[in-house]
């Protein structure tokens, strides 16, 4: 089950709402966890008694590094992050197959959300390990920073004491549910209004045989990929922050228009925030801290964004991804500050982003490196009726997915609340709220959900 | 923005409480796949869920419908899973090469110990023989390849029935269902024509029959995954021909082993969600049929859904002809019967059961 299919939209979540809100305060973890449960179990039971077990062996490595002596701490540590990345690595790729089989999970299917819950477990145990957080003895409320349902899917990646705060402090009103269900159905209309449809012309790109596909073609599939990409991994960011401000919590936006930027370092710091935010603070800043020599860190950024590549997807072509996106940010940086040359403009990012991007796409380098040649008329084939077809079909679907992944439309909403007119927007929201959530109503009333996932998260 | 998110809250909630209550009466009233204990352990709840509200989901229809011409009109005319031409709709599927060669296999183990001839023919969907009216980034393999790979490997014994190559130079006429996968009356009388020559009788001349429209408004399998309005609906045909033989019995054994009397022609089920059921009622695992056509021959046909219309012309050549649904075929077995005792085979098997019967 995800965000995006009818029982979850029509079913699950008004019921899980309902139930959390005549819930006694002091229980509405308890319900939020059951709730949390159930939504595993749509999975198969396995997966949620692995879930279970895996919040089981981070709670008690958590307790175990807080309360055994300092010169032991390290024990507890190297085995949580062990087991978690262990785990992550056997559902995301094809290694460690046997635990495929153990789980009674398919090969292709893992637990959802288990790339972000990852994440926020070894956070949870390095941040005890430095005396930066203390163990929660709850082991309810600990689960549930893992495993909560609004937040499983894409949620955003915060530190356990800021979850914490957050689940102390939830205002649960009207006007919050107001305020998340507007996010959800943001993030729902993003995902199947533009994602899926973007999907299909990425797909029909990819099932033409690669040394058939023409230039422009080329450039079609991979200016999809981007904008589908992005807009399924907002898309989904918004649905989850929507639904947790539904139970009160506030968490904060993971993409803050990052595509069309007049810098790649701009780009970066505006996509995934939270993410990117994370391997800095638990990778980069630590091993930056004992080096002073500069280009000794410039070469520890690269290596960190090639993991946060190896993150999206375990292939060559990920990881090379994530390096040339650092390289192009020391590279960026570099030029600045000799101020010789200011590489600036949305068209030098978007460019920069698009070649960096079809390595993550293709998934291999060789593979990425072909692909690039294609783009620049390597199959002696600038264009061709079937990319004339695609273009025809597509176009109005590109430009409203450019439009929508900059901020144009967001700073028009800003300027409308500060005129005159503000009080059109208390009878525009609601109105096109619904009319989106009818719209996508209506395309996943055919199988019942979005089926269409560019990337297994 | 206080107020817009109040009034949102209230706006949207409502939208989702009343879908939500009517689905769920719908669903209880209805009769859909029910979950089990173990549709939930092995994570397939969710998905029979999922489709059961859709199929019951609150103003269902009109929701599909009203997305498929947002869908058809916004962009690629693909609304799940099928292309929307100018005159016809048509089904994208994925094939490989590899669903010829085990069709062929399984045909071949069939053959292998059985001393009559075997006949085969593979019949293609409309996409099969339209497809060209697709673009092609949406065919990666197309079913004129895969029925080349059957033929290919197809063993020297087996005699092949190109139902592809017959169907594809009339394609002009009124072949396929507009809105359906499947072969109208006259696509199947088309192929009887050779089928009949090489099963060794002259087939009936097409001005010998009386034809009957019996549906004017059939909407097929694909109208029902799109609900696309614009669509034509389709014409139902009955050839008849009055020769003097008639049908003696007619029984189908249901998957529960009942046996029943069925006719060649269902007209009840011109009144069902199903029409096409018209053709010898609903699924059947195993059918008999006794005619008076005095030769003492027998047949048995091993097909799908797809076989059904093409029965009704070979009533006329044989006194008895058994027909075994192709999902009781597994290679060298066949449940119901015993292959010894029919001299001709005769398998038809439709694009749609290869693809998905056969690939893997």
């Amino acid at each position: 089950m995800t965000y995006s299919s009818l029982l979850f939209i029509y079913l699950f979540f008004p019921v899980s709402l309902l139930l959390y809100t005549v819930t006694p305060n002091k229980l509405k973890d308890w319900i939020l966890y059951g709730e949390s449960l159930i939504f595993c179990c749509f999975m198969g039971f396995r997966p949620a008694v692995f879930i279970i077990i895996y919040c089981l062996v981070n709670y008690l490595a958590g307790l175990s590094i807080y309360h055994i002596p300092p010169k032991y701490k390290s024990i507890p540590l190297a085995v949580g992050i062990l087991f978690d990345v262990i785990m992550l690595i056997s559902f995301r790729s094809s290694y460690f197959a046997y635990l495929h089989s153990f789980t009674g999970i398919a090969q292709n299917i893992f637990p959802v959300g288990i790339s972000i819950f990852t994440l926020s477990a070894i956070g949870y145990l390095a941040d005890i390990y430095r005396g930066n957080s203390k163990c929660d003895k709850n082991f309810i409320r600990f689960s549930l920073y893992l495993m909560m349902f609004p937040r499983l899917i894409m949620g955003t990646i915060v530190s356990y004491d800021t979850f914490v705060y957050t689940l102390r402090n939830r205002r649960y009103n009207i006007s919050e549910i107001g305020s998340g269900l507007l996010g959800f159905t943001k993030g729902l209309a993003k995902k199947l209004l533009i994602a899926d449809s973007l999907y299909s012309l990425n797909s029909a790109v990819r099932n033409t045989p690669i040394d058939e596909l023409s230039a422009a073609g080329a450039w079609l599939g991979i200016i999809a990929y981007i904008l589908c990409l992005y807009f399924t991994l907002s898309g989904f960011s918004d649905m989850s922050c929507g639904l947790c401000r539904c139970f009160g919590m506030k968490f904060p936006n993971s993409f803050n228009y990052p595509l069309f930027t007049k810098k790649i370092r701009v780009f970066v710091s505006g996509w995934h925030i939270q993410l990117v935010h994370w391997f800095r603070k638990y990778i980069t800043a630590p091993f930056s801290a004992n080096f002073e020599n500069p280009y000794v860190n410039k070469l520890i950024f690269v290596c960190v964004w090639t993991i946060t590549g190896m993150w999206y997807g375990f292939s060559s072509g990920a990881a090379f991804w994530g390096m040339l996106l650092g390289i192009a940010v020391v590279i960026e940086n570099k030029l600045n500050n000799q101020k010789r040359i200011r590489p600036s403009g949305i068209i030098y990012t978007m460019m920069t982003i698009t070649l960096i991007t079809v390595f993550l796409a293709q998934g291999s380098i060789s593979r990425g490196f072909k692909y690039i040649g294609i783009m620049f008329g390597g199959n002696g084939n600038l264009a061709d009726s079937a990319a004339a077809h695609m273009l025809k079909y597509n176009i109005v679907i590109i430009l409203l997915a450019i439009y929508a992944s900059t901020d144009l439309f967001r700073n028009t909403i800003s300027r409308v609340k500060e005129s005159r007119f503000k009080g059109i927007l208390a009878v525009l929201t609601p109105i096109v709220s619904a009319v989106l959530l009818i719209i996508c109503t209506a395309l996943m009333s055919f199988s019942g959900q979005s089926e269409s996932m560019i990337m297994m998260l | 923005m206080k107020l817009a998110e109040k009034i949102t809250s209230i706006v949207v909630m409502s939208i989702i409480t009343a879908a939500s209550v009517v689905s769920v009466i719908n669903m209880a009233v209805n009769d859909n796949n029910k979950i089990t204990l173990k549709n939930i352990a092995n994570g397939e709840a969710a998905d029979i869920l999922s489709e059961n509200i859709a199929a019951d989901f609150f103003f269902g229809n009109e929701l599909r419908s009203a997305a498929a011409q947002i869908g058809a009109k916004a962009g690629e005319p693909l609304v799940n899973g099928v292309y929307i031409t100018e005159d016809r709709l048509l089904s994208i599927d994925e094939h490989s090469l590899s669903e010829g060669v085990n069709c062929a296999n399984a045909v071949n183990a069939f053959a292998k110990d059985y001393e009559g001839a075997v006949y085969f023919t593979a019949v293609p969907t409309s996409a099969g023989i339209y497809g060209d009216k697709l673009p092609s980034y949406l065919i990666s393999v197309t079913e004129k390849q895969i029925s080349e790979e059957i033929l290919q490997n197809l063993d020297v014994k087996i005699r092949p029935i190109d139902a592809y190559t017959i169907l594809k130079n009339l394609s002009e006429n009124y072949i396929y269902y507009r809105s359906d996968t499947k072969w109208t009356s006259y696509g199947a009388y088309c192929v009887y024509r050779t089928v009949a020559q090489k099963l060794g009788f002259i087939p009936v001349s097409y001005d010998k029959y009386a034809i009957r429209h019996v549906s004017d408004n059939y909407c097929g399998n694909l109208y029902s995954r799109t609900g696309y309005m614009e669509s034509r609906s389709d014409i139902i045909d009955i050839y008849e021909y009055d020769d003097g033989t008639e049908i003696v019995s007619c029984k189908g054994t249901d998957s529960q082993g009942v046996v029943q009397d069925i006719s060649l022609y269902d007209m009840e089920a011109l009144k069902s969600d199903n029409p096409y059921d018209l053709y010898l009622g609903k699924d059947m695992e195993f059918i008999e049929i006794e005619t008076t056509v005095n030769n003492e021959k027998s047949l048995l046909v091993i097909g799908d859904e797809t076989a059904d219309c093409l029965i009704p012309f070979l009533t006329k050549h044989y006194s008895k002809i058994d027909i075994v649904s192709a999902d009781c075929f597994n290679g060298g077995s066949v449940e119901h019967i015993n292959k010894a005792d029919y001299e001709q085979t005769l398998f038809i098997l439709g694009m749609e059961h290869i693809s998905e019967n056969f690939n893997s």
